[in-house]
């Protein structure tokens, strides 16, 4: 499958378009927060004492609809869910992010904004979160110079470093599944929560007056119903297109390829495809596609297609139609088609004298009759087939067992 | 036409109060949780499927304070081995994506908070609390961040927003610990608050 995203050019050579793209994602980033009422620290710190949970229902929202977002990406093949992991988060290093958690909870509290809410405090005029950012600029500052001075934290710093660890790999379980168990836990998180909320309210003012009800209240019900049905939408997406990939490749979703399109290519423009003839040896030996190569199927893995360059069009022929792409073959960066009818409807197109289609006949049909007699020409002109193309870059490795080589047999 | 029910006519305005128009009226209005959550995610999702890319603050943090300290102190920072690498080369510490999407959230932040009609000088804290003490206060818990994001690589927004995302089991790991933290504290810092 060919991936899209990331956008690999974005990163390194179109770096500017890469910094506008930050500004933009900034500006999202900073815009959503205000509007969520993240630039006040109160509303903030209404979290940790229980009377508005909107951080935890604004953060756990956004990492589920990130997380099945990229999920059901990566799951019909557009996203790369491995490259894009690995580059975006950092390794897991066990004893410093429960340390450093536990700090960075116990900072939130006493200055009222995270850092990313300080920086949106002080663009809506907050003066509470310039002070609390000029604060991190110094914390991180003041980090730094201690990582020089003392080695102790320095080898803290470094410490129980397990690499990328993912919560799927961690549980042995796929990750659309995983995804769609914590999108239940988020969902049953949100009921909780609303109700901790409600009790709390009533607790602080000492009444319920001026409560918002979520049950009673039709417009945030239907907003909560909107947001955890397509949750469960696309979760339920994330699981289908983890069916998906574990059904192998079918002959449909690669595609097939007609005798008369590969016949076309073979004269015309040769070098553009790749023909792997995966018949008995003796068999293809004897009689193939011209420039096709004959591997038979348990060879097929020898071909280290996958580290192919995957420029040719990958046609694969069997005796008759092949039911899916072997396995071996899945990884080929390239396309691949299967060739419709396998061989035996390759001989009958190709290797079978064209009957003239009479005079009647339309313009196509006369084509058509021309270009197969061309062909079988061509074809029946050789006694054998040419040599196959020298077997890929892979040192040589691809060696024919019989004495004579395939060809001249 | 029907009668258009008094209730139903501005559920769109209630879901995103203010957005799109420069609605003064109440300047409380925020956006439904989810709602926020859900535009939050979209554009976390865009950075991390367009730039593979999370979204994050106390990296620009830092980068900021390693360029301020570099121009005050420069050979400060080269003998510095965990800072000199931000201006290997003759590079910036500036020149980085964190400091281009920071500045866009800085935009984004004014934008919207101006657009809501909340954008006002002042400080943000509780009744029972002096100006004094609150920011100073601030500050305190600011340098605490500061310390908290570089042990843990990053804080609410790299590592438990983009990490938990990605489903990183550190970042779930930090994410409970700032919780965790948060709620530990809560009963001494009360009076600052309520």
């Amino acid at each position: 499958m060919v991936m899209i995203f990331p956008i690999d050019a974005l990163l390194t050579s179109q770096r500017e378009l890469g910094l506008i793209m930050a500004v933009l994602i900034g500006f999202g980033f900073g815009f959503v927060l205000e509007r969520a009422g993240f630039g006040r620290a109160k509303k903030l710190a209404a979290q940790f004492y229980l009377y508005d949970m909107t951080v935890f229902k604004v953060m756990f929202t956004a990492i589920v609809t990130a997380m099945l977002g990229v999920i059901v990406l990566s799951g019909f093949g557009i996203a790369d869910l491995k490259a894009i992991s690995d580059y975006a988060t950092s390794t897991t290093l066990l004893w410093p992010m429960l340390v450093g958690g536990l700090l960075l909870g116990a900072g939130f509290i006493i200055a009222g904004y995270c850092p990313g809410t300080s920086i949106v405090a002080s663009a809506s005029g907050n003066l509470d979160g310039v002070v609390a950012f000029a604060g991190v600029v110094l914390g991180t500052v003041l980090y730094s110079e201690g990582l020089d001075a003392f080695t102790s934290l320095s080898t803290f710093h470094n410490s129980s470093n397990f690499g990328h660890v993912y919560l799927y790999d961690l549980l042995g379980v796929p990750a659309p599944l995983l995804a769609l168990a914590v999108t239940l836990m988020a969902a049953g998180c949100f009921m909780g929560a609303e109700k901790v909320e409600q009790l709390f309210r009533a607790k602080l003012h000492g009444s319920s007056d001026g409560i918002v009800d979520t049950r009673s209240n039709p417009v945030l019900s239907g907003a909560r119903r909107l947001a955890f049905g397509s949750f469960a939408g696309l979760a339920a997406l994330g699981l289908g297109s983890l069916l998906m990939t574990q059904t192998p490749v079918s002959a449909a979703a690669a595609g097939s390829v007609t005798a008369t399109e590969v016949a076309r290519k073979v004269l015309e423009q040769p070098w553009d495809l790749r023909i792997i003839d995966l018949r008995a040896l003796e068999a293809c030996t004897r009689v193939r596609i011209p420039g096709s190569e004959c591997v038979p199927m348990e060879k097929l893995g020898e071909l280290d297609l996958q580290n192919a360059p995957g420029t040719q069009l990958l046609v694969l022929v069997g005796e008759s139609d092949l039911t899916e792409v072997p396995p071996a073959a899945r990884d080929y960066p390239g396309r691949i088609k299967l060739l419709s009818g396998g061989f035996s409807n390759w001989k009958s197109f190709a290797l079978s004298a064209p009957i003239f289609p009479g005079n009647g006949a339309s313009e196509a049909e006369i084509e058509e009759f021309r270009f197969r007699s061309t062909l079988h020409a061509t074809l029946t002109g050789m006694k054998q087939a040419p040599p196959p193309p020298p077997a890929p870059s892979s040192g040589g490795g691809f060696k024919k067992k019989s004495g004579g080589g395939g060809c001249s047999g | 036409m029907e009668d258009a029910e008094p209730g139903n006519r501005s559920a769109s305005e209630r879901l995103f109060p203010h957005l799109g128009v420069m609605g003064m009226k109440d300047s409380e209005k925020f956006w439904h949780p989810y709602v926020a959550g859900v535009a939050l995610g979209l554009v976390l999702l865009s950075s991390l499927v367009l730039m593979s890319k999370g979204l994050g603050a106390s990296g620009a943090a830092h980068r900021l304070g390693v360029a301020a300290l570099n121009s005050v102190a420069s050979s400060h920072v080269d003998a510095s081995a965990a800072m000199s690498g931000f201006k290997a080369d003759g590079a910036s510490p500036l020149d980085d994506w964190l400091i281009f999407e920071v500045l866009g959230a800085l935009l984004g932040g004014w934008v919207a908070a101006y657009s809501a009609g909340r954008l006002k000088l002042g400080i943000q804290k509780g009744p029972n609390v002096s100006t004094k003490k609150r920011l100073v206060l601030a500050l305190t818990g600011g340098i605490i961040m500061g310390i908290a994001a570089r042990l843990a690589r990053g804080c609410t927004s790299g590592q438990a927003l983009t990490g938990g995302a990605m489903l990183s089991a550190g970042s779930w790991l930090f994410m409970f610990s700032v919780f965790a933290g948060g709620y530990a504290l809560a009963k001494l810092t009360r009076r600052q608050w309520l």
